[in-house]
């Protein structure tokens, strides 16, 4: 086992306001009501492991992915990833993490594949031929050397899920945080996804991956290790191995007991 | 919890350059708007020419500006439209980017928030001086704008000083967007609020004094004052000075100030977890 591993979350803590009316604002001004997403979360993902997030809607999965990108600052505990604290060296964890948002809106539309990843390889301080070398580089690892000059407005939505990776790697981190990577996709572009992370990034690269989904069959054919999340805190946490043992029917009897007996809870 | 985050290290200009090209690729995109911003240079020249054919040449309210309303008014609206470009170039870039879902993918890179911000105005920063220059040589060459003898000096000085002052008011307003997403107050006070009273086409010496002194706390009027005495009145350095002094005092309290209320917004964004919210 690695000394520093990479992700780390202690008693990890996210409570989000509750939106409240004008009229609700008035009566009681000083309010605060709150809405808990995790409630000391721990989690510890080892380097170079395949690491699936599995979990009921509003369980906190997105909270702790967006928490280990520092777009969401955790109200209480830590969280780091490849040993730097996320809400205090805010710098060194997003060179730390590649994030591969599935998010096809965070693209510029009107732009070309290779024209989007342009911009953002200059963002993560690449330039000029070592800039070109690397967008080629990841374009070719993605597969879309041979639409690389077409408008992102014309790829379908697996090739837009495939150019978010090669925007998550531009800047070669080792960690990877994956939020649904195959939601909305058909199940031959979904199949090449999962390849993908697991063969490709995980396997031949040994990158880390974070990976976020509701599909146990995902997490039990490509996961090392598997954690079920809900209500905040993390309630089942093995190797895929013994919770699933390649089979999805026995990680699913695992996880509706986890998440049913969360539910019990006051 | 606690300790002071080590935020990103300082951009350098290839990162700006990435802006610019990512905008102006983007600009090319949009084959007419160029057409139709020159169209609209022309149009408001041509509504202020025939206006100015009302006003006598000569009015003593014009006195100082070089005495022809058309002059004073192509001036005014020319820069009030530079000055709204910098007071809500920000805000709009926070609040484009929140719309189109893109304000994520840019705050998980390195770059520091307030370069990502200033970098996605900058090509907006840039057309909208290239559409005041030309604004000007479209009313000094088909409508008989009459520049006088040109302080340069007070022009840079006025310039600089209000391109910090609504730059600042600018980072107010997108501080406001980042949290509240909408409804920006900043940009009605200073734009709204500045039409009437700032001087923008009517000389603030027209005002009833009992409004007149609202005009003495807005930026723009100084802005426009100096800039007007530099460009069409032959005015010393001496003359600008009361002007130049004003904006310097805005500059000194809002540029702080606005830095400090951005960075509690985008601290505020990420608490509540609504930073790419809209």
């Amino acid at each position: 086992m690695n000394a520093t591993p990479a992700i780390l979350a202690e008693s990890l803590v996210k409570r989000y306001p509750v939106f409240r009316g004008f009229r609700e604002l008035v009566r009681r001004p000083f309010d605060r009501r709150t809405v808990t997403a995790l409630d000391g979360l721990d989690l510890r993902v080892e380097k170079g492991r395949v690491f699936c997030l599995l979990g009921p809607n509003g369980a906190g999965k997105t909270t702790l992915i967006k928490i280990l990108a520092t777009l969401v600052l955790p109200d209480g505990g830590r969280a780091a990833v490849d040993g730097r604290d996320v809400a205090r060296e805010p710098g060194p964890a997003k060179r730390a993490v590649g994030y591969a948002v599935g998010e096809e809106r965070s693209f510029y539309w009107r732009l070309t594949g290779r024209q989007n990843l342009e911009f953002f390889g200059a963002l993560y301080g690449l330039r000029g031929a070592a800039r070109d070398l690397r967008i080629a580089e990841v374009l070719r690892l993605v597969g879309l050397d041979g639409a690389a000059d077409l408008r992102f407005n014309s790829y379908s939505t697996g090739m837009r899920q495939m150019l978010a990776f090669a925007r998550a790697l531009l800047a070669d981190a080792s960690i990877l945080l994956v939020d649904e990577p195959t939601r909305s996709l058909d199940p031959l572009a979904a199949d090449r996804i999962r390849t993908f992370l697991r063969g490709e990034l995980a396997g031949r690269q040994g990158r880390t991956i974070l990976w976020a989904t509701h599909d146990l069959g995902e997490a039990a054919d490509h996961a090392d290790d598997i954690a079920v999340i809900s209500r905040g805190r993390i309630r089942l946490h093995g190797p895929a191995s013994s919770l699933a043992g390649g089979s999805r029917a026995v990680l699913r009897e695992a996880y509706e007991q986890a998440v049913g007996e969360s539910e019990k809870e006051p | 919890m606690s300790g002071r985050a080590r935020t990103a290290a300082a951009p350098g200009p290839g990162v700006f350059r990435a802006f610019l090209r990512r905008d102006f690729r983007e600009a090319v995109t949009y084959k007419f708007s160029f057409i139709s911003s020159v169209t609209g240079i022309l149009l408001s020249s041509a509504t202020f020419y025939f206006v100015a054919k009302l006003v006598p040449r000569g009015s003593p309210s014009l006195g100082p500006f070089g005495g022809d309303y058309f002059s004073f008014a192509v001036v005014g609206v020319a820069f009030a439209g530079l000055l709204g470009m910098f007071q809500e170039g920000l805000s709009a870039v926070v609040r484009g980017a929140q719309l189109s879902g893109t304000l994520e993918a840019l705050l998980v890179t390195p770059v520091a928030v307030p370069a990502i911000l200033f970098g996605s105005s900058l090509y907006s920063l840039i057309f909208q001086v290239v559409r005041t220059v030309i604004h000007l040589a479209v009313a000094a060459a088909f409508f008989g704008l009459a520049f006088g003898r040109v302080n340069v000096a007070g022009v840079l000085a006025v310039g600089l000083l209000t391109v910090l002052c609504f730059l600042s008011v600018g980072v107010l307003s997108a501080s406001f967007i980042l949290v509240y997403k909408t409804g920006n107050p900043f940009s009605w006070i200073m734009g709204t609020v500045s039409g009437l009273l700032g001087g923008v086409v009517f000389p603030v010496s027209l005002l009833p004094p009992w409004i007149r002194w609202i005009s003495s706390l807005l930026p723009v009027t100084y802005s426009l004052d100096g800039m007007r005495k530099s460009l069409l009145a032959s005015a010393p350095f001496a003359e600008v000075l009361p002007d130049v002094a004003a904006l310097a005092v805005f500059v000194a309290v809002l540029l702080p100030l606005s830095l400090a209320v951005f960075r509690l917004a985008v601290r505020k964004a990420k608490r509540d977890g609504t930073l790419s919210h809209f």
